[in-house]
């Protein structure tokens, strides 16, 4: 068994983040081989049969796609490198969001010949949320077309990153063998059937020229993060060291991004790249990760230390079922953890002990006795939910919370028959664990069990997990979206609930106004004085408007932005109650919510769609056909880029029409954006159905 | 405030009193400054005027992305909101983004053929017509000609719209005429019929007019350009 990392500077938690394209399963494979964690190379859509590593589900292997990041930890040059495969796909975001709150850096990898294309984008906007400082591989240097050089402009031009070149290519395309290195002035090339001899060579006679050129770049970027480097430039003195501490300085600082480049699938420059994350990217001591606790009821945010002997502060961000059993993985920020330890989970209270403690590799685990801050391990058999926070039990503190979104889209589904309904509350359970993003409830008019979650997509793979890992057989009905309606102007109410009839008799007045909020959220205001309404009945009334809110009157939708003002009311000594209370808030809700105009807000995403420009006008027409706004389209070398936003009642069965309209050249990106307001046939289209539906109730 | 009101109070309608009735349909229109000094944002200004108006404006670009753009739009739009006050912030925001497009030619792919094209698409798929041009960084002054001047004058008679068009002016060692306009753009000055300039003085930015059309007495304009909020306001 192994040892805990001893040196917490050796640590490396990295993520690779890409387009679905871009070759980042075969890096990430590479990557693995070469640090001797497995011993044969694979394609992804492998004529083997056999498929990447990494790529654990077998659904993922089926579409040549990575959807569940998983953990895997390998060791290079003496450092340990944990690397956190993300998703590809903008409908998971969820767990690429998670995976970077646990990562210290990330490689970016890019294809040579698409450059940056739209989900690069998108990805590149959550790294910002969560300040990943970034190196990036231009990839697939070998295919026609590949030019590193375009790509890099592509990185300052769409992205915006101060991005700089470190190795220039040495022949393209099918030409294509290896690297030269700026810093260090020399030729790299790749040899041997799977690339792992490295010849240094002297740079090629005809790339002198351009490798001088570059240089001068990247020292003049990097000069202002090096105190003596500016000088040495001009008496000529600079020393590798000297480049190497600037761009690592400016590369933790976010201010430039270093690009590499090779050709994962050929076998260049992949070790390179390897040595470029050690080189480059932090350590954990060397980034901030703050975690909050309650101090007065309020929430304080505070800097984790990255020590192994203060208290233990650790996240759960990924669940797993393996065949051994459930897996755990958790990040430790702070302190350190054992087998045997005793551990708390500050949202359930649950005291566990840990049993196994395991490292993962690609397809295989080493159990290991403990573990530090900055580590990345998993835990078997702890029962859980992703995103919850362990301590030592004397902590209490929550690592930050995960930013979730609310779902915007449901799918009734209905098992095929009595097994396959066991096996689907089975993965129900499981999948609302790991994805906090997939919720599940029930369809109070059909009874059918409902599945929601952000997008067509993202619902799909469920189901057709559901199918392949729990055997459970399930009817789809149609994508429903999750409309909300609003009041929009504001409604004074004044209501009396009575009741006389035999035993003890109901009272309660109220009087107030109701109206739309900004924010979305209910609120409750009580302006009551003189006692008019006992106070212990102020809370009956805020109780029985919030019972109110799942469902609209109008429209049969959940109430956002409901404000409710109560300021006056009269009660009764003896016929007074919470009840009655209660009673009048939902009477006065369902006469005068009505009155306050109420509208439907949509859900309304932000779509981008990237195709060759001949197909500019086609793909316009396909968002103007869809109610969408178009906000703006980029041109650049042959293709466009068109961002718009579109409700997303519009975009079910997108993908088809646009890979019609564009002879399947153009994809897409969307994400949810905000809640607007639906066009008043919309409305009128929706109130019907809800009034059909209530008239056949009763 | 409502929008009717932001409208009609801005300093713009001072400056197309000033230039009797505005720069007009099938015109080109010129704002000119030094790097960094406020072209885009004046523009936007006008723009946003127009969109607010229920007019519809393209706005092209040459630099940054459509999305860069978008968010000097919203910036400029959420000061202008502040400023004002204005009521029902939301829904005017959406009029500004139905009426709007923006279109970016990044990497020298712009050419009047792909301009004329995009517009094309717009007015096939999008039934967009637009009442203004922004066109941001075409023609290149130093190497512009006659005849591509002639073929943006031709493209707004087309169209029916005004176009507005920026220049840098360099810092100093330019041949300059004894208005202190670059000869480079001198030159090409019968095609264009409003020039404006920035000029930064102490605290401030002025709009200066420099040529109103066939009018020879230029009118003071009494407008300048809030360097901080790079909102246009009265002197």
């Amino acid at each position: 068994m192994s040892k805990a990392i001893s040196d917490i500077n050796k640590v490396r938690n990295i993520g690779i983040s890409a387009h679905i394209d871009s070759g980042k399963t075969t890096l990430t494979e590479r990557i693995l081989f070469y640090t001797k964690r497995i011993h044969k190379v694979h394609e992804v859509r492998g004529k083997d049969g056999v498929g990447a590593t990494m790529d654990s589900m077998e659904l993922e292997r089926e579409r040549g796609i990575t959807i569940a990041s998983a953990a895997t930890h390998c060791t290079w040059q003496d450092h340990h490198v944990n690397i956190i495969d993300t998703p590809g796909h903008v409908d998971f975001t969820i767990e690429v969001e998670r995976s970077l709150r646990v990562l210290d850096g990330a490689v970016l990898v890019l294809c040579a010949v698409a450059g940056v294309q739209s989900q690069s984008i998108t990805v590149d906007r959550q790294m910002r949320r969560y300040n990943v400082p970034r190196i990036a591989f231009v990839n697939k240097c070998d295919r026609t077309g590949a030019n590193p050089a375009r790509v890099c402009d592509q990185l300052r031009e769409k992205l915006k990153h101060n991005s700089v070149m470190m190795q220039i290519p040495i022949g393209l395309e099918h030409d294509h063998q290896g690297v030269v290195d700026l810093v260090t002035m020399k030729g790299f090339i790749f040899e041997g059937e799977t690339g792992e001899e490295i010849k240094e060579i002297p740079i090629p006679a005809n790339l002198q020229a351009e490798a001088e050129a570059r240089r001068e770049q990247l020292l003049d970027t990097v000069s202002m993060y090096h105190d003596g480097l500016m000088e040495a430039m001009l008496e000529d003195r600079v020393t590798e060291e000297m480049v190497r501490a600037a761009v690592r300085k400016a590369t933790i600082s976010r201010d430039i991004t270093p690009v590499f480049m090779g050709s994962a699938y050929k076998n260049k420059g992949v070790q390179l790249l390897l040595n470029s994350v050690i080189e480059y990217l932090p350590n954990p001591t060397e980034v901030t990760n703050q975690a909050v606790r309650l101090v007065d009821e309020k929430e304080e945010h505070f800097d984790v230390r990255v020590v192994p002997d203060a208290p233990l502060l650790s996240l759960a961000f990924k669940l797993e079922v393996s065949p051994y059993g459930q897996l755990t993985y958790l990040r430790v920020y702070q302190g350190s953890l054992s087998k045997g330890d005793f551990i708390v989970n500050q949202r359930s209270r649950d005291k566990v002990k840990v049993g196994r403690l395991v490292r993962m590799h690609a397809d295989s685990m080493e159990d290991i006795e403990s573990t530090s801050a900055g580590d990345i391990v998993a835990l078997f058999g702890v029962d859980c939910a992703s995103g919850d926070t362990f301590t030592d039990g004397h902590v209490q503190a929550s690592m930050t919370a995960i930013h979730v979104p609310e779902p915007v889209v449901s799918l009734a589904i209905k098992p095929a028959s009595q097994k396959a309904q066991d096996n689907m509350s089975k993965a129900l359970q499981r999948f609302t664990k790991e994805d906090p993003t997939f919720r599940t409830g029930t369809d109070e008019e059909t009874g059918d069990t409902l599945i929601s979650g952000m997008g067509e997509l993202h619902l799909e793979v469920y189901v057709e997990r559901m199918k392949r890992e729990y055997n459970a057989e399930v009817q789809v009905g149609r994508p429903r979206v999750a409309y909300r309606e609003t009041m929009t102007k504001k409604v004074p109410f004044d209501y009396t609930h009575k009741k006389q009839t035999g035993g003890s008799g109901q009272y309660g007045r109220i009087i107030g106004e109701l109206s739309p909020t900004e924010s979305g959220d209910f609120e409750f205001v009580n302006k009551v004085v003189g006692g008019n309404i006992p106070t212990e009945y102020i809370g009956s009334v805020e109780k029985g408007f919030r019972s109110c809110v799942d469902r609209g009157e109008f429209y049969g939708f959940p109430v956002a932005g409901l404000q409710v003002l109560l300021q006056d009311g009269a009660a009764h000594s003896v016929d007074s109650s919470d009840n009655a209370f209660q009673a009048a808030a939902r009477g006065a809700f369902r006469e005068y919510y009505v009155q306050g105009a109420p509208t439907v807000l949509e859900p309304i995403m932000k779509v981008a769609v990237e195709g060759p420009s001949e197909f500019q006008g086609d793909i316009m027409g396909t968002i103007m056909k869809r109610r969408g706004i178009i906000l703006g389209t980029t041109e650049e070398d042959g293709f466009t880029r068109i961002e718009g936003d579109v409700p997303l009642s519009e975009m079910f069965g997108y993908a088809t029409v646009l890979r019609s309209a564009t002879q399947g050249k153009a994809e897409f990106t969307m994400e949810f954006s905000r809640y607007g307001i639906a066009p008043s046939e919309v409305c009128e289209e929706l109130r019907k159905v809800w009034l059909e539906k209530r008239a056949a109730k009763k | 405030m409502y929008q009717k009101e932001v409208n009609r109070r801005s300093p713009l309608r001072v400056f197309e009193r000033s230039i009797h009735g505005g720069l007009g349909p099938g015109n080109i229109g010129l704002v000119m400054s030094r790097a960094g000094v406020g072209k885009t944002a004046f523009l936007i200004g006008v723009a946003l005027d127009d969109l607010m108006r229920g007019r519809k404006v393209l706005h092209v670009n040459t630099e940054d992305t459509a999305e860069k753009v978008r968010e000097f739009y919203d910036e400029v739009f959420h000061d202008l909101a502040e400023a004002n006050e204005l009521s029902d912030k939301n829904a005017v925001h959406l009029t500004v983004e139905r009426n709007r497009m923006i279109h970016t030619f990044l990497g020298d792919t712009f050419s009047m053929e792909r301009l004329q094209g995009a517009l094309g698409y717009m007015r096939e798929f999008m039934d967009f017509a637009p009442a203004a041009v922004i066109l941001d960084g075409y023609p290149k002054w130093d190497t512009a000609t006659d005849e591509q001047m002639e073929e943006l004058k031709e493209l707004a008679g087309k169209l029916k719209c005004e176009l507005w068009l920026s220049s840098l002016i360099h810092r100093d060692g330019e041949e300059v005429d004894d208005r202190g306009i670059p000869q480079r753009i001198a030159r090409l000055e019968k095609h264009i019929s409003v020039m404006l300039r920035l000029r930064p003085t102490e605290d401030h930015v002025r709009l200066e007019l420099v040529k109103d059309h066939e009018n020879q007495d230029l009118a003071d304009l009494h407008i300048e350009l809030d360097p901080r909020s790079l909102l246009l306001a009265w002197r």
